[in-house]
């Protein structure tokens, strides 16, 4: 009883939350360049310039100082929020947290085998193909051929995965697009993990423990038992995650 | 050069040891100039599967810290001809393996012996990496229920990444599926996985059935290996097992529940 009233009374609560989030990698720290290739996506993409939060990556960038103040200003005159800055030395951290952002560490290096070809061309045109992704093309994926095993994780940080295989109980699949499974899937899959709303997840045998697309997920237990076994597609349609059978 | 032959599962209990002793005695039957060694630091069983608890003085351990050398270590068998078991410490842990004392004792071994036969402890940790890691051949034994299963998988994940083979881009190690303790009645009945399901789930090739039975437990307490009882199911399977690891095609049996007749229910025939 006392618990419900506590609850009751209490002004919020703390809860963790996987937000889809758009990041800015950069690549310049001239403010005077970074308008001006903003506005030239201005011109093409007018939908995705509305007070869109974003993260800052400074990562690339070989910088102690930078003019944070002055990229900020950019990107808020471009209706861009900036909300967090992500990597940096010190004096970074520093000026980020005076102008009221939060500060992530530098993301680990990702694994070898995920940097496909995009690696071997030149910063620039990949920061291009980076940008290209967040408004809806899927540029390389990656294609996984055996069984994914329990224990075992294997994700496309770009585009879509193919599974020529299945992925057994305790195993994990992830992709920045849509997850493609030939074979019975029985572990867990995540599609759209940076947010992609479109992206879906196809397997020819669903046991899954868990489907996730953008954030948005169902457990094994959620799933209408008739759809066990089948071949199905998984997607979301208003923010609800709808499992079709395809056969 | 003798092949590597790794005997492990990941969950504890399903028969590694058992398999192990089976394995080796079979193979040296047939001829081959066999050596089983006890991964198990520490927990040490196949000395007393083997029957020759008596006659350890040294082992595995011994070894590798170099106060004994390998002859000495090594016992006999007093069955067979040509097998030969390394015993693992009771007194130590498993921290006592070296990557480097391993490899130098399977170097040794290896141009000696046709077949060495590394039976891992249970779980996914040093031991059984170690254990794993320098076979050429991995014999994955699963008892037919859903745990046992989820674990033969994580192994069998392992066994692509985490052994020589894998680190050296050489060929991988090959996986045979071993199952064990099957009892065709109660899968049946639905209380046992059945064969396909498993053979599905894992997707490796089965390289034997071994069907539960009274002679398992009666060999382990006598230490005496199953395949020495040519009567039993077990130990024909396992001689199946055998065959097939030597590259033979012996068809699968105990795989399918056999109704007992009238007559050898009231004589109490038919298998043991």
């Amino acid at each position: 009883m006392s618990l419900k009233m506590d609850r009751a009374s209490m002004a919020f609560t703390f809860k963790g939350g996987m937000l889809p989030m758009t990041v800015m990698e950069l690549t310049s720290a001239d403010p005077e360049r970074i308008r001006d290739q903003l506005e030239s996506k201005l011109n093409q993409s007018p939908a995705f310039f509305q007070h869109t939060p974003v993260v800052l990556s400074v990562e690339r960038l070989d910088e102690p100082h930078l003019s944070l103040e002055r990229i900020c200003a950019v990107c808020r005159a471009h209706k861009l929020l900036p909300v967090a800055v992500r990597g940096g030395a010190d004096p970074v951290k520093q000026s980020a947290w005076a102008l009221g952002l939060g500060w992530f560490p530098p993301q680990e290096a990702r694994p070898r085998a995920l940097e496909s070809v995009a690696n071997e061309r030149d910063a620039q045109s990949a920061a291009a193909e980076h940008e290209a992704a967040s408004i809806g093309t899927t540029p390389t994926g990656r294609i996984y051929r055996g069984t994914v095993r329990s224990g075992q994780q294997v994700s496309a940080q770009e585009g879509d995965l193919v599974v020529i295989g299945s992925v057994n109980a305790g195993a994990e699949v992830l992709a920045a697009g849509n997850i493609h499974v030939y074979g019975a899937l029985r572990g867990r899959a995540l599609a759209g993990i940076h947010g992609d709303h479109d992206a879906a997840i196809f397997c020819r045998e669903l046991h899954a423990e868990l489907l996730s697309v953008a954030g948005s997920y169902k457990r094994l237990e959620d799933i209408d038992p008739r759809l066990l076994s089948r071949t199905v597609q998984v997607s979301l349609s208003e923010d609800q995650l709808a499992i079709v059978a395809l056969t | 050069m003798a092949k590597i032959i790794v005997v492990t599962s990941g969950k504890g209990g399903v028969g590694k040891t058992t398999s192990a002793a089976a394995i080796a005695t079979g193979l040296a039957l047939r001829g081959n100039k066999t050596v089983v060694i006890d991964f198990d630091v520490g927990l040490r069983n196949l000395d007393l599967i083997m029957g020759c608890e008596r006659r350890v003085v040294y082992d595995l351990v011994n070894v590798i810290q170099g106060d004994a050398g390998l002859n000495q270590a090594m016992i006999r068998d007093k069955r067979v001809e040509n097998l030969h078991i390394l015993p693992a410490s009771q007194t130590r842990d498993k921290d006592a393996l070296t990557s480097e004392g391993v490899e130098k004792i399977l170097d040794a071994l290896t141009e000696d012996f046709d077949f060495i036969i590394c039976d891992s402890p249970a779980g996914i940790e040093r031991g059984a990496q170690l254990a794993m890691y320098f076979a050429d051949e991995a014999v994955v034994v699963t008892n037919p229920e859903v745990s046992s299963v989820r674990d033969s998988d994580r192994i069998l994940g392992l066994l692509s990444s985490k052994t020589r083979r894998a680190e050296q881009n050489r060929d991988p190690v090959k996986e045979h599926l071993l199952i064990t303790r099957y009892n065709p009645s109660r899968v049946d009945g639905g209380d046992m996985l059945n064969l396909d399901d498993i053979c599905e789930i894992l997707a490796i090739d089965l390289i034997g059935l071994i069907p539960e039975s009274e002679a398992v437990l009666r060999a382990s307490n006598q230490g005496i290996p199953v395949t020495h009882d040519q009567k039993s199911d077990a130990g024909q399977a396992y001689t199946d097992t055998v065959s097939r690891l030597l590259g033979e095609t012996v068809p699968l049996r105990f795989h399918e529940y056999q109704k007992k007749g009238l007559l050898s229910r009231v004589f109490g025939g038919g298998r043991r």
